[in-house]
């Protein structure tokens, strides 16, 4: 399975991503948080549906650079 | 022209050929029908015949061989035939059941002429084959193998396998670039042959060059479009299954529609059909995570907004509750202060009161002490004055009376009184002279009387022997 790189300090696929913020989520649905951990979930959060928001809506895959590979001999 | 020569009889060739000639067409007057393979079609565009070389094969070996000829009418009513019935052409590497003449001529030789070609038998192949090439497969246990792979969340990166100039190419880029979702995809275009006698070494020679770059990529698509169902045969070919089957991404297929699916379409992970059916199942996968994404937005912020509200709403009864306590413990303590400051006031008050009442009291005791001290020592002084004046008057008398007598001599000892006796005073240079030796020859003196002065000069000087004057 290939996994993506990112321009983001922390290399996190997409399929990561998403199960994380769904974790998050039902966490924060059911109630368990406390406040102060409920800071840092909900910035987490929002920082992954950001990121795959990101990535449903831009790719870095350069065309350029997968020809030279192509060129190259086997 | 048979010649004679010494005894020997000489042919030219082409009585010999037609002597074959006759005799073939002889014994094979009739047609009948041949199974075998057509290796090569040899169709040639500008007269339109083909000359199609025949085979037989056992076990992989050449057998048998032989040139056939199919000319062009024929050919052009087999071929409509079998795009009927096969969806496909005739070409290279069929086994076929034909109708044939033996025939042969001076320049040309030995041939077959196809009179016609069974297309239900070549349909029968190419089912065998299909057949074939599925059980094959299986049994190399890897008919499932690019089923079996996952799929990614976000199928991003597509490797495309098809026509520059395809219609079906145009149609799944369009769909997939006009998505009204925004989504972004990369593509990169592996062009190959899907048609006719190369297409499956094009095909598998792009997947292979996909292969090397298979990190770039989430899946491989293969895009086939508006060519109905012809041409569809390279597609059961085994050896492109095979690298479909165990190619590292899911290979999903949009070739069209068959009325029988390809083993390829069979093998691939998905077979879309259609290349617009492909992409829109593309983007029906980011829609599988856009809206949880969405879904998953929208609950933390519902979620947080509760929370929050409800959180400040505590925060904030427990501030009024707070503060009440507070103003009510200040309150208390403001009265004990007071009520302790009125205390200190009144007591302070008291003990002054009490100190300056014994000060009074001393200083009362002191001032009638001093006062009877001071009585007593007054009493003392005044009998002291009495008696002091006493004396004083006394003593005055006396003093006085003794004073009288001093004045008495004192008066009359004074000058005047002696001048008054006839006595003088005597002055030379306003200096007092009690002695001739102070007169000066020459001089003038003065000589004071009671009355006045008289101013005269020295005649002569006398003086007497030493004596006492008293």
């Amino acid at each position: 399975m290939s996994s993506q790189s990112t321009s983001m300090s922390e290399k996190i696929t997409y399929s990561e991503a998403f199960e994380e913020l769904q974790k998050i989520v039902s966490e924060i649905e059911d109630g368990e948080i406390s406040v102060d951990d409920l800071s840092e979930k909900v910035k987490r959060a929002a920082f992954l549906i950001q990121f795959c928001k990101t990535k449903l809506t831009s790719t870095e895959e350069d065309v350029n650079k997968i020809l030279k590979t192509l060129e190259m001999p086997d | 022209m048979t010649e004679q020569l010494e005894n020997r009889r000489i042919f030219s060739l082409l009585e010999v050929t037609q002597s074959v000639q006759r005799t073939l067409a002889e014994r094979y007057s009739s047609s009948f029908w041949v199974k075998a393979e057509m290796n090569k079609l040899n169709h040639y565009p500008h007269s339109g015949h083909c000359y199609p070389d025949l085979v037989e094969k056992q076990e992989g070996r050449v057998i048998a061989q032989l040139r056939s000829v199919l000319w062009k009418d024929d050919y052009h009513r087999i071929n409509h035939n079998f795009l009927r019935v096969l969806k496909t052409p005739l070409k290279d590497g069929i086994k076929m059941l034909f109708c044939a003449k033996i025939t042969f001529d001076p320049i040309h030789g030995l041939s077959l002429r196809i009179i016609d070609i069974d297309p239900v038998f070549s349909l029968g192949e190419l089912e065998r084959e299909k057949q074939e090439a599925i059980d094959r497969l299986k049994s190399e246990g890897i008919f499932d193998r690019n089923r079996k792979l996952t799929l990614p969340l976000l199928p991003q990166r597509i490797a495309v396998i098809s026509v520059q100039t395809s219609k079906g190419y145009a149609d799944f880029l369009k769909v997939m670039e006009n998505n009204p979702y925004g989504f972004k995809f990369f593509h990169m275009l592996f062009p190959s042959l899907l048609q006719g006698e190369r297409a499956v070494e094009s095909i598998i020679h792009q997947l292979q060059q996909v292969a090397r770059v298979q990190k770039h990529f989430d899946v491989v698509a293969i895009i086939r479009g508006g060519g109905g169902e012809v041409g569809l045969a390279s597609f059961n070919n085994v050896s492109l299954a095979r690298e479909i089957c165990k190619f590292p991404l899911p290979v999903i297929t949009g070739i069209g529609h068959a009325t029988n699916e390809t083993v390829s379409e069979m093998v691939a992970h998905k077979n879309a059909i259609t290349p617009t059916d492909l992409a829109n199942f593309l983007i029906e996968r980011f829609q599988q995570s856009y809206f949880p994404l969405l879904q998953s937005e929208q609950k933390l912020l519902s979620v947080l907004r509760n929370r929050l509200g409800q959180d400040r709403r505590n925060m904030l009864t427990t501030a009024k509750y707070f503060r009440s306590v507070t103003e009510n413990v200040i309150l208390r303590h403001q009265h004990v202060l007071r009520a302790s400051t009125a205390t200190i006031l009144r007591g302070t008050r008291q003990q002054m009161k009490k100190a300056s009442d014994s000060t009074a009291e001393q200083l009362v005791g002191l001032q009638s002490s001093i006062a009877a001290f001071y009585n007593l020592r007054s009493s003392d002084v005044d009998l002291a004055e009495i008696s002091l004046k006493k004396n004083l008057s006394r003593n005055w008398s006396q003093y006085s009376q003794q004073i009288d007598a001093v004045a008495r001599v004192v008066r009359s000892l004074d000058p005047k009184n002696i001048l008054r006796r006839g006595f003088t005073i005597s002055r030379a240079d306003g200096k007092l002279i009690s002695s001739v030796d102070q007169v000066p020859p020459t001089a003038t003196i003065e000589t004071e009387f009671v009355d006045g002065k008289v101013t005269s000069h020295v005649k002569s000087i006398n003086k007497y022997e030493r004596e006492d004057n008293v």
